[in-house]
C-alpha cells in the first residue's frame, strides 16, 4: 500500500501556526488538530517540531503564551497572536500566495 | 523587541533550567492527554488510548530533547557541560594534566619572553613622530663600505638635497665632566644644527640651542639627558644656575631632554658641533649623519638624491675623496644592525621549542584518545554528533592550553624582569622590553592556536575509528590501536627533528664560543686591573696638544703610576690611551705617510697631497702608550727597542709597530728606521721613527685578526680627545683591595678626575656578553627540547611495550632471550631517533647557514658538531627506551599471557 506523505511543506509551519491562532488563542494540541482537520488530513504535525516552533515564534515576538484552564478543566499552555505576529502572518500569507500562484501557473504551462 | 525576548527567554531557561523543563514536560503531558482523549472518544479504553497516543507521538523524552535543543542558551549549556566534563577528566588524570600544562607553560612562556624582546627591539617603532621618515646616512666608499661623513661632503648633502626636511651631523665620544654632584665619565655628542628637529623632539625642560650657541665658536651651551639630570642635578627645576665643565671647558646647561629620547644610545650630553662650514676637508670622516625625509618622499628617492650629490662630489674632486656613493638606511634598521640575526635565531630556537612542547602534549593526547576510544564510541552510539565531539575535544585542549598559557605568561613576566641582568649591554632599545598588551595578545593568540591545533588533532584521531569495532574490541582498546601508535611515532619523529635543529644551533654557537675564548689575545689578560683615569685634555687647534700640555699630562700620569707601583702586590703599571679587545672600537685608525727620505709635510694640505701616492702610505690603528705598557700586558718585543729614557719630548719622536704591520707594509725590508707621518691622528706633524717591532694583539676583538698597530710614546705625543687614558695594574693581590687603595691615592692626587675601575677579564666578558647571552638561551632551549624529546620517546616506547605485553609474553614463552626483548624495545626508540635525526640533520643543513655571521672559526655545517649532537640524541633515545625495555625484560610470561 502506498503511504501518503503527510509532511508539512518546508517553511510553512510558522505560517500555519500563525493562521490557526488568527481566530482565537489555542494550546498546542488544538493547533495540531486544527491543521490536521482543516487540511483534511493532508498535513500531520510532528509535536517536536510544533513545540520547537512555539519557542521560536515566541522569541520572535509573534506569540505570547499563558497557562489556562481548558473547557474540559485541564491546565494547558495557550498561545495568542501578538500585533507583530498578526503583521507577520499577513506578510507570510501574501508571500505564500504569490509563490503558490506562480507554481500553479508553471504547472499549468507544462501541461 | 525580539532580541530582548531572545535574551530574556534564554536567560530564564539558563537560570532555572528545571522550571523550564517542568513547563515543557507539562506541555508535552497535556498534548499526550489530549491525544489520548481523542482515542478514548473513538472508543478505546483509557489504557489502550494512552498507548496509541504514545505510539503516535513518539517517546516524550525525544520530543523534549528536540525542543530543548533550540536556542542559544542551549549551546552555552552544552559548553558548560563540556567544561565540567573536561574539568573532571583532567583532574581525574592529574599526572597527564600536570605534565601537559607544565610542558605548554614552558613552551608558551619561553616564546612569550623572547617575543617581548623581539617586539621591543625589532618590531616596535621608535618613540619619535613619524619614525619611518628618520634615516641614517653615510658616504659609501668604492669598496661598498659605509663611512662617516666628512665636513665638506656633509655640507654639500645639506645644501644641495631636495628630499630631506632636515639633515644633521653628530659625533659621539666619552668625556670627563664635572660640575654636577660628582665628576663623571659619560657619553658626549656634538650635534649640528637641526639634530633635535630631525627627531621632532623638544626638550622636557629649557630649550634647544639658540643661533648664537649653534654657530662656530658660539656661546658654549649643553643639553643633558634625563638620567644625567636626575643623577647629577637631582632633577633641579631651575636650569639657569647650572654649569658643567666638559673636558675642562665651561658650558651653560640650557635644556633637559625627555626620558624617552635616547640618541645616540646612552648619551648624556649634547653640545652644538663647532662644524666648520668653510672646511674643505673631504676625507676626515668625523661625522655621523642623520636626517628626516620629507613627507611623501620614499627612501629610494632620498637615496637617489644623495647619490647624485655624491657622484657630483666624486666628479669634481676625483681621487681626493673616498666616497663614490651615499648610503641611506631607516634609523630603526641601522640601530638594530647585526643584532637582528641573533634575535631571529633566538626566536627560531624558541619557536622550535614550542613546537616540541606541543608535539609532546599532542603525543599524550593521542595516547589518551586511544585509551578513551570506547567512551567516545559509546557517546557516538548514543547520538552525539561529530560537532559535539569536536567541541568537547576543543574545550578540553583549550582548557589545557589556557592553563599552560596562563602559567607561561607568568613565567614570561618573571623572565622579563630577570632579563636586564643577562641581556648584553650593547643590545639596542632594551629599556623597552616589557610585557605590554601586544605581547600579551600574542601570547593569547599562541595559546589559542596551540589549543585549537591539539584539539583538532585529537578529535580527528578519535573521529576516524569505527564505532562498532571500538565497542567490540574489548579491553584491548585500552592500549590504543596500531594507527594511533603510528601517529605518535610520527609526532615524536618530528619532535626529535626539531630538537636536533636546536641542539645543532646550540652546538655551533657553543663551539664558536669555546674557540673564541681560547683564542690568545696576544697578551696576558689575567690579573690585570684597569683604571680609566680621564685626565683633562687641553687641546689647541686641530685637537693637538701643545708641548707644555703633553709634559703636564705625562708628569701627572708618571706620578700616579709611581704611587700605584708602590702598592703592595702590584708588579707593574702601564699607561695606554685605550684598551685593546674590550674597547677595541675606541681605537683610532687611519692612513699614515711613509716619508722614505722626503721632507715631512708643513701643513695638512700638504699631508693630503703627499697621501695621494698609495705606494707611500700605510693604514694602521693608532695607540698611545708607555714602555711599561708592553711589560705590564706581556706583549713581547720582537725586534729593535722599546720606548726608553732618551725619548724625550724634544728628541726624535719614535714609534713601535706591531708584527702584522711590519709583515704587511715591509715584507722584504727592515721596518726599523723607517720614518712615518701620522700627524692626522693627534694634530702634531712631527714625524715618527720606527725603533721597534712588538708582538701582535687582537686589538679589535678576539674574533678579528690581529690588526696593524702604530704605538707612539705618551711622553712625546700626549693623549688627546681620541684617547681614554688608562692605567693597567698587573697584580695577583685581591682586586677589591687594590682598587680601594688605588682610588684613595688617585683621588688625593687629582680629585677632579673621574675614575673607573675594572678588571681586564671583566672587560673581556663584557665584550663577550652578547655571544654568551645567545649561547646561554639557545643552550637552555636545547636542553629543554632534549628533555621533552626524551619524555616523548619514553612515552611512545612505554606505550608500545604495554600494548605488546601479550606478544612479548609469547616471545619469552617461545624462548626469546632477554637480549632479544631488549633489542626489540630499544630498537623501536632507536628507529624513531634515527629517522628524526636524519630529518633534523637535513633541516639543519638548510637552516644553520643563517647563523654564519654568529659563528667563529667553524663552518655552519661543522661535521664535529653535527656528529656530536646526533650521537647525544641517539644516547638519550636509547636511555629513554631502556626504561620500558627493562620492564619488558622482567615480564613473567605467565602474567603477560593473561594480560588484558
Amino acid at each position: 500500500m502506498e503511504e501518503q506523505n503527510t509532511d508539512l511543506i518546508q517553511g510553512t509551519l510558522d505560517m500555519l501556526i500563525l493562521k490557526s491562532l488568527d481566530l482565537e488563542p489555542m494550546h498546542g494540541f488544538g493547533i495540531a488538530r486544527r491543521i490536521e482537520q482543516v487540511s483534511r488530513g493532508v498535513f500531520k504535525v510532528n509535536p517536536g517540531s510544533l513545540l520547537t516552533a512555539f519557542q521560536r515564534l515566541e522569541r520572535m515576538g509573534w506569540l505570547d503564551s499563558e497557562w489556562r484552564q481548558t473547557e474540559n478543566a485541564r491546565k494547558a499552555k495557550f498561545y495568542r497572536l501578538t500585533p507583530a505576529g498578526r503583521k507577520q502572518m499577513g506578510i507570510e500569507t501574501a508571500n505564500w500566495n504569490r509563490r503558490a500562484t506562480a507554481i500553479a501557473r508553471l504547472l499549468k504551462a507544462e501541461a | 523587541m525580539s532580541l530582548w525576548r531572545q535574551l530574556s527567554h534564554g536567560l530564564r531557561r539558563l537560570i532555572d533550567r528545571n522550571a523550564a523543563d517542568q513547563e515543557l514536560d507539562d506541555e508535552i503531558d497535556h498534548y499526550l492527554e489530549e491525544t489520548a482523549a481523542t482515542f478514548v472518544a473513538r472508543g478505546l479504553s483509557p489504557e489502550e488510548a494512552r498507548r496509541a497516543a504514545r505510539l503516535e507521538l513518539g517517546a516524550p523524552a525525544s520530543v523534549r530533547e528536540e525542543v530543548r535543543d533550540y536556542g542559544w542558551e542551549n549551546r552555552i549549556d552544552n559548553l558548560w557541560a563540556d567544561l565540567r566534563y573536561a574539568g573532571r577528566t583532567l583532574t581525574g588524570n592529574p599526572g597527564f594534566t600536570a605534565v601537559s600544562i607544565l610542558t605548554l607553560a614552558l613552551g608558551i612562556g619561553a616564546f612569550t619572553a623572547i617575543f617581548s624582546v623581539v617586539d621591543a627591539v625589532l618590531l616596535r617603532s621608535l618613540p619619535y613622530p613619524e619614525p619611518q621618515q628618520i634615516v641614517r646616512i653615510w658616504e659609501q666608499a668604492p669598496n661598498g663600505h659605509r663611512i662617516n661623513l666628512a665636513d665638506g661632503n656633509f655640507d654639500d648633502f645639506l645644501t644641495q638635497n631636495h628630499t630631506f626636511a632636515s639633515l644633521a651631523a653628530y659625533n659621539e665620544r666619552p668625556a670627563s665632566v664635572s660640575g654636577g654632584s660628582e665628576p663623571a665619565r659619560v657619553k658626549w655628542s656634538e650635534v649640528s644644527h637641526g639634530f633635535f628637529s630631525t627627531f621632532g623632539v623638544k626638550p622636557l625642560r629649557g630649550r634647544i640651542f639658540s643661533p648664537e650657541e649653534s654657530r662656530t665658536q658660539g656661546i658654549p651651551a649643553v643639553i643633558v639627558s634625563f638620567p644625567f639630570w636626575q643623577r647629577y642635578f637631582g632633577g633641579a627645576d631651575d636650569l639657569s644656575p647650572l654649569h658643567l665643565k666638559i673636558e675642562g671647558k665651561d658650558y651653560a646647561v640650557v635644556g633637559v631632554m625627555p626620558e624617552s629620547f635616547d640618541y645616540p644610545a646612552g648619551n648624556a650630553l649634547w653640545t652644538p658641533a663647532g662644524l666648520q662650514s668653510q672646511s674643505k676637508n673631504r676625507t676626515g670622516h668625523n661625522w655621523r649623519g642623520i636626517g628626516r625625509i620629507q613627507a611623501g618622499v620614499t627612501l629610494a628617492q632620498a637615496r637617489q638624491d644623495l647619490s647624485a650629490i655624491a657622484r657630483r662630489i666624486r666628479a669634481e674632486y676625483g681621487k681626493k675623496v673616498d666616497l663614490q656613493d651615499a648610503a641611506v638606511l631607516p634609523l630603526d634598521k641601522a640601530l638594530v644592525g647585526d643584532v637582528q640575526t641573533a634575535l631571529l635565531t633566538l626566536l627560531g630556537a624558541v619557536g622550535l621549542l614550542l613546537l616540541v612542547a606541543c608535539a609532546n602534549v599532542a603525543g599524550l593526547l593521542v595516547a589518551r584518545g586511544a585509551a578513551r576510544r570506547k567512551e567516545l564510541a559509546l557517546r557516538v552510539a548514543l547520538g552525539a554528533g561529530r560537532g559535539r565531539l569536536l567541541q568537547q575535544f576543543l574545550v578540553e585542549s583549550l582548557a589545557l592550553s589556557l592553563a599552560g598559557g596562563t602559567l607561561g605568561v607568568l613565567l614570561a613576566a618573571w623572565a622579563v624582569r630577570l632579563l636586564p641582568a643577562i641581556l648584553p649591554a650593547n643590545l639596542p632599545r632594551q629599556q623597552g622590553i616589557v610585557m605590554n598588551t601586544g605581547v600579551l595578545l600574542f601570547a593569547l593568540a599562541a595559546t589559542f592556536a596551540v589549543g585549537a591545533a591539539l584539539g583538532a588533532l585529537a578529535a580527528w584521531r578519535a573521529g576516524r575509528g569505527d564505532v562498532q569495532q571500538a565497542l567490540a574490541s574489548g579491553s584491548r582498546a585500552y592500549t590504543g590501536t596500531g594507527a594511533s601508535q603510528r601517529l605518535r611515532g610520527v609526532v615524536v619523529t618530528g619532535e626529535i627533528a626539531a630538537t636536533l635543529v636546536i641542539l645543532i644551533a646550540a652546538g655551533l654557537l657553543g663551539r664558536s664560543f669555546l674557540r673564541l675564548v681560547s683564542t690568545s689575545p696576544g697578551f696576558q689578560a689575567r690579573n690585570l686591573v684597569t683604571m680609566q683615569f680621564s685626565v683633562p685634555v687641553e687641546t689647541e687647534q686641530n685637537g693637538a696638544l701643545g708641548p707644555d700640555a703633553v709634559a703636564r699630562q705625562a708628569r701627572l700620569l708618571e706620578r700616579v703610576s709611581a704611587r700605584l707601583q708602590a702598592l703592595p702586590g702590584v708588579e707593574a703599571v702601564g699607561v695606554s690611551g685605550a684598551m685593546p679587545v674590550a674597547e677595541g672600537d675606541n681605537l683610532a685608525e687611519g692612513d699614515f705617510l711613509i716619508l722614505n727620505g722626503r721632507k715631512p709635510p708643513a701643513d695638512f694640505e700638504e699631508f693630503q697631497r703627499m697621501g695621494q701616492n698609495s705606494g707611500q702610505t700605510g693604514h694602521a690603528l693608532y695607540a698611545v702608550a708607555g714602555e711599561e705598557y708592553f711589560r705590564t700586558m706581556g706583549i713581547p718585543l720582537v725586534r729593535g727597542r722599546m720606548f726608553a729614557a732618551q725619548d724625550q719630548a724634544e728628541a726624535q719622536h719614535v714609534a713601535v709597530i706591531s708584527e702584522a704591520l711590519a709583515r704587511q707594509r715591509w715584507p722584504e725590508q727592515d721596518p726599523l728606521g723607517q720614518e712615518l707621518e701620522f700627524g692626522n691622528m693627534d694634530g702634531n706633524l712631527k714625524p715618527l721613527t720606527v725603533v721597534g717591532v712588538v708582538g701582535d694583539v687582537r686589538a679589535r676583538g678576539l674574533d678579528a685578526p690581529p690588526g696593524p698597530v702604530v704605538y707612539v710614546n705618551y711622553r712625546q705625543r700626549g693623549m688627546n680627545l681620541n684617547s681614554t687614558p688608562t692605567l693597567l695594574l698587573r697584580t695577583a693581590a685581591p682586586v677589591k683591595k687594590v682598587v680601594q687603595q688605588a682610588r684613595a691615592i688617585v683621588q688625593e692626587m687629582a680629585p677632579d678626575v673621574p675614575l673607573k675601575f675594572s678588571t681586564f677579564e671583566e672587560q673581556m666578558s663584557g665584550w663577550l656578553a652578547d655571544r654568551r647571552f645567545l649561547l646561554l638561551l639557545v643552550g637552555l632551549f636545547a636542553a629543554a627540547a632534549l628533555s621533552l624529546a626524551a619524555i616523548g620517546i619514553y612515552g611512545v616506547v612505554a606505550f608500545s611495550v604495554a600494548r605488546r605485553t601479550q606478544e612479548i609474553g609469547i616471545r619469552v614463552a617461545m624462548g626469546a632471550r632477554r637480549e632479544d626483548i631488549l633489542r626489540l624495545v630499544v630498537g623501536e626508540g632507536a628507529r624513531l631517533a634515527a629517522l628524526g635525526a636524519a630529518i633534523g640533520i637535513g633541516a639543519s643543513l638548510l637552516i644553520t647557514r643563517l647563523l654564519t655571521t654568529l659563528l667563529f672559526g667553524i663552518s655552519s655545517t661543522d661535521p664535529v658538531t653535527f656528529a656530536g649532537v646526533a650521537l647525544l640524541l641517539g644516547l638519550v633515545a636509547v636511555l629513554a627506551s631502556y626504561l620500558p625495555a627493562r620492564r619488558a625484560m622482567r615480564l613473567d610470561p605467565n602474567t603477560a599471557l593473561r594480560y588484558e
